[in-house]
């Protein structure tokens, strides 16, 4: 605790004593995903990004019988009027799906890749990461060169799918966010006299305690205050250049790691680079990117209840699980690694916003790290303790599930 | 004094002339008085038009305090206003003389001689009033005002009896402005029949609160009594004790039987007595006289033929003034002892309910009325405009004028009118995203001090003011200085005429609002109210409708120069410079701070009065505790004013 304080109280002197020539600051107000939509309006319907439209709707009592269930089991775990369908329990049985009826979403592998249609388009956005223009994708503008293998991935599913800021999963997350569950902000300080033209530039992405505040039109206000709250783990910190007030990173981040508006809420990115542009409203827009590991995307979707997740997003996790092993991009450990990370976009905008130290007293001028200061934080699945191996198993016993669960009830022939 | 009869007589004499002329009777006077009230005051006892005092005979446009005279009437000064003059004049003044301001006319001839007889008697000095003289035919306790407790007096005096903790939820009577305060609208309201559901549905749930089983033993004065006569006694404790706080003085004995009459004989049960107990709390929750604050005179012993407003009616007015609550158990104790009659008594009760913490929830709810802060209530602004307004913004904007004018003239005790001048405040989190400052502060609110880059000079400039009077959308110079003229200078301003043609005004999309104006001024009927209303608006364009700083209107630089009554100012500090050194403005506080406590406008008997407070005012660096106090201990303070018609007939119960 001891060392806690002090940790916070040198990072207050650095700020208190080191001021930057310049300094804007930002809240976030929307982050998603970087996925390109190709079509001219809907979600599922088909475009230059996903030609046959999303992920297909999922026959389940098809995929059940292909598990090996019966028709009847499968018509019995699907029918609506049984207990087993209730949301509460969330058709535990769908989990154990697998060879021998092993639970699919902790052992995908025990069952066969079921398919993931993916992105057949050759637009994408987000940042080059590997400085490759031959590879990746187009940019809307005609960059070459894009890294957004997450997007190749998943921009097919209908979660991820949409137009900017009406994406299903989108909204869900950044609905909470708007509403008060977290806020990230964004500070940006020079050493030069332009602001907009800056070769010795740094951008820190950090957390705040004090909410996003709605105006009258419904849409995040700018202007409020927000004291920076020092987090163990997120925080990122570039080392940038603004170029007609478009900033950019000059070197990436070894690692930086942002609140991720998903499920599985740790955003970790390697090699991050961002390029966000000072728009005339005052707000700023653009992208932060990286190499992100693939398997706490598969795990964020399990852990939020697979069976619900698969019902209500027309995939079948284990598809997911296949798509993003197949498509990893990076490996940290070098080139004949195993890629356990996956090149990723984040769109990102952020209001004009008033960043304070964290006792409020003065605006933070300066970016440094706040990680030493930081209490010990544990980042909770929003789920934990609720979830076990992606389902919500019945306390009570009644509506047991797994792999020797007895599907048909005796009397089941006469329902 | 000689001389002034003279006067009298040759006007009334150019009135007579007139009334042989026109077919109006000569005692048609009050009819005229009528008329003028309605049509001519609004603007002629304001600084809107020259004042009609003398007018009759007098030389045309030759009011030598009053700058604004149109150039048409200056072109006919070497004309007198006859009646003959006046008669043609106010038939169709824009006819008679084109290009003149005046826009009110009188068509019907009778009309015209009437008010004419009436501007005659304008001028000459009023029969001497004399405050103290006798009240003839009144010989017992009398009636003379009754004012409906409001919804902060009402909440502030269940939490001082009951607790804190006791939930008040209802929705309460809406209240009513008259004379620029809602005390002196109270003082005219009744209750309507689904109003007074209200009252007693909130009467039933506070008294099943205040006897609650968890609360019991503090609201109820015994325990279990084991007998009858022990029952009565505490029933009787009880029923005198919440009815004399209630009611703010002791219960008639027919009052407080009526209310025993509720609580059954002790052998019917515990239960049965305490719900007894509730039921007479709750008729005494509902009763009209702790509803109403009803004050009343009696005949004064050392004064005889004279009424003086009793102890308890004292103890109101000054309870309500200073804490904006009933009386507490002290004043009451002076009340009934009778040191509210005798200086030293009352100097020190007010003393001590100034120097009370409490003193600055009474001045809040002094200049919650006097600002007409019960408009953030139903405030709305388009929010495709004012993306950033919403409640918490306009409840914060509300509190943050109260804030400034407790923190400037109680806990600093400053000169009044620094409010016009001074920078200093209290923000909190969304005040300050409003004004794009940072707030440092981990608390709720914060004292703030603006910079000076920002403008916010004064009260003027905070949000509060400045979205208040403005419209949805825009911002509204007009408003905003019809709204400061009446507030400050109680200088209300006439409604429009009704065939205004608003549409140049409304388009917002054109230009600047000083330009707009421009336009509407065009119009003549339009321009002696606007040309005193707008000025102090059209400083204050720097900030938009919700009261946000710009410096653009429509891609145009905003003018904020202005001119009022020949001096010109700019901006903001421009304005609060000329209003701190306003004379109307303390003036109008007096007669404010006096208003408010009796609900009633000051009468010409209080004139004196008036303007011995306004000198003490400015001789103690015009500080608002001080004048308070002062106004408070004097005997004209509690000046009674018997309602016409009152007599044996509303004679109040001796007893009580």
């Amino acid at each position: 605790m001891k060392r806690q304080y002090l940790g916070l109280a040198a990072a207050l002197v650095l700020t208190n004593t080191a001021h930057a020539e310049w300094q804007k600051s930002y809240v976030i107000e929307w982050n998603e995903p970087a996925m390109y939509y190709g079509a001219d309006t809907g979600v599922i319907d088909p475009g230059t990004d996903c030609p046959a439209g999303t992920n297909p709707e999922i026959d389940w009592i098809d995929v059940l019988v292909r598990a090996g269930y019966s028709l009847e089991e499968a018509q019995w775990l699907r029918n609506p009027a049984n207990p087993t369908r209730s949301p509460r329990h969330g058709q535990n049985q769908m989990a154990f799906r697998g060879k021998d009826r092993a639970n699919v979403y902790t052992h995908p592998e025990t069952y066969p890749d079921p398919g993931l249609t993916e992105v057949s388009g050759a637009i994408g956005e987000g940042l080059n990461l590997d400085s490759n223009s031959s590879t990746g994708f187009t940019s809307p503008t005609g960059e070459k060169g894009i890294d957004n293998t997450f997007y190749k991935t998943l921009g097919c599913w209908k979660t991820y799918r949409g137009p900017h800021r009406l994406s299903g999963g989108a909204l869900t997350f950044n609905d909470a966010m708007r509403n008060g569950a977290w806020t990230m902000v964004v500070v940006v300080t020079g050493e030069g006299d332009d602001p907009r033209n800056d070769e010795d530039v740094s951008v820190g992405i950090y957390m705040s305690d004090d909410k996003l505040v709605k105006g009258g039109d419904g849409e995040v206000s700018p202007d409020y205050s927000f004291r920076l709250k020092p987090h163990r783990v997120y925080e990122g910190i570039f080392s940038a250049r603004t170029i007609d007030g478009v900033i950019s990173t000059r070197e990436p981040s070894e690692k930086v790691v942002l609140r991720e508006p998903a499920f599985n809420q740790e955003l970790e990115l390697l090699q991050a680079q961002l390029r966000l542009t000072m728009q005339d409203d005052g707000s700023l827009q653009g992208y932060v990117a990286g190499y992100r590991p693939w398997m706490p995307i598969y795990t964020g979707w399990v852990d939020a209840r697979g069976p619900v997740i698969e019902s209500l997003t027309w995939v079948e996790l284990p598809s997911v699980y296949y798509a993003l092993k197949r498509n990893a991009d990076y490996s940290p450990a070098g080139a004949n690694g195993e890629n356990t990370h996956i090149s990723y976009a984040l769109r990102v905008s952020a209001l004009p916003a008033f960043v304070m130290t964290p006792d409020a007293s003065q605006e933070v001028s300066q970016v440094v790290s706040y990680r030493d200061s930081a209490p010990e934080e544990v980042v909770r699945n929003p789920f934990a303790g609720l979830v076990v191996n992606g389902i919500v198993p019945d306390r009570s016993g009644k509506y047991y599930a797994g792999p020797d669960a007895v599907i048909l009830p005796p009397d089941a022939a006469t329902q | 004094m000689k001389q002034v009869r003279y006067k009298l007589r040759q006007r009334l004499a150019f009135g007579l002339t007139l009334a042989c002329a026109l077919p109006v009777a000569a005692d048609s006077v009050d009819k005229g008085a009528e008329i003028y009230r309605s049509a001519c005051k609004g603007c002629h006892e304001v600084s809107i038009a020259p004042s009609l005092e003398g007018v009759v005979g007098r030389r045309v446009a030759s009011v030598t305090n009053f700058a604004d005279y149109s150039e048409a009437l200056q072109a006919n000064s070497d004309k007198h206003w006859t009646p003959e003059e006046l008669n043609r004049f106010l038939e169709a003044p824009r006819d008679y003389i084109p290009g003149t301001l005046m826009m009110q006319t009188v068509p019907d001839p009778q009309e015209r001689a009437a008010l004419i007889a009436y501007l005659t008697t304008l001028g000459t000095e009023p029969a001497a009033l004399d405050i103290t003289a006798p009240v003839s035919g009144i010989d017992q306790p009398v009636t003379v005002a009754v004012r409906r407790l409001n919804e902060s007096q009402y909440r502030n005096t269940i939490s001082d009896i009951f607790g804190a903790d006791i939930e008040v939820k209802a929705r309460f009577e809406p209240e009513r402005r008259e004379e620029g305060l809602q005390a002196v609208g109270n003082s005219d309201l009744s209750m309507t029949s689904a109003g007074f559901e209200q009252y007693f549905g909130l009467a039933q749930r506070i008294a099943a609160q205040a006897l609650d089983e968890t609360r019991r033993e503090t609201t109820v004065p015994c325990s279990v009594p084991a007998n009858e006569a022990a029952a009565r006694a505490c029933a009787a404790d009880f029923v005198n004790g919440y009815g004399e706080q209630l009611f703010r003085r002791p219960l008639s004995e027919q009052e407080r039987n009526s209310r025993l009459a509720l609580v059954p004989e002790v052998s019917a049960g515990e239960d049965a007595f305490h719900q007894g107990l509730e039921l007479a709390l709750t008729s005494l929750l509902a009763a009209p006289e702790f509803l109403f604050r009803v004050e009343t005179a009696e005949p004064d012993p050392d004064n005889e033929g004279h009424l003086r407003l009793d102890g308890y009616s004292r103890a109101a007015r000054l309870s309500f003034l200073f804490w904006n609550t009933a009386p507490d158990e002290e004043l009451l104790r002076a009340a009934a002892s009778g040191e509210l009659f005798n200086a030293a008594g009352l100097e020190n009760q007010v003393q001590r309910l100034a120097g009370s913490p409490r003193f600055e929830q009474g001045v809040r709810a002094f200049f919650y009325d006097l600002m007409q802060l019960d408009g953030f209530d139903n405030l709305i602004k388009d929010p495709e405009i004012y993306p950033k307004f919403n409640q918490v913004v306009a409840d914060s904007s509300r509190e943050q004028m109260l804030k400034t004018l407790v923190g400037l003239l109680v806990t600093d005790d400053r000169d009044y009118r620094d409010i016009f001048v001074s920078n200093d405040t209290y923000i909190n989190r969304s005040l300050a995203a409003v004004y794009k400052v940072p707030y440092t502060s981990d608390a709720d609110w914060t004292e703030y001090t603006f910079p000076d880059e920002l403008e916010r000079t004064g009260l003027l400039s905070q949000i509060g003011f400045l979205s208040l009077f403005a419209h949805p959308g825009t911002s509204s110079p007009t408003r905003r200085g019809i709204k400061l003229h009446e507030i400050f200078m109680c200088e209300p301003t006439p409604d429009p005429p009704a065939d205004v043609d608003f549409s140049k005004v409304k388009d917002s999309k054109a230009g600047t609002v000083r330009g707009r104006l421009l336009d509407h001024m065009e119009n003549t009927g339009c321009v002696a109210c606007h040309r005193r209303s707008d000025p102090p608006g059209l400083a204050l364009e720097h900030f938009d409708g919700l009261g946000q700083l710009r410096k653009f209107e429509n891609g145009q630089l905003i003018d904020v120069s202005a001119t009022l009554n020949g001096a010109d100012f700019v901006g903001a500090s421009g304005l609060g410079e000329l209003l701190h050194d306003d004379e109307r403005i303390p003036a109008c506080l007096v007669r404010n701070v006096y208003a408010y406590s009796a609900g009633r406008v000051p009468d010409e008997a209080l004139s004196p009065f008036l303007s011995s407070s306004v000198a003490a005012f400015a001789e103690d660096g015009y500080r608002l505790p001080g004048l308070m106090q002062r106004m408070a201990v004097s005997e004209d303070f509690f000046h009674v004013v018997v309602p016409s018609g009152a007599g044996a007939s509303d004679q109040v119960a001796a007893s009580q």
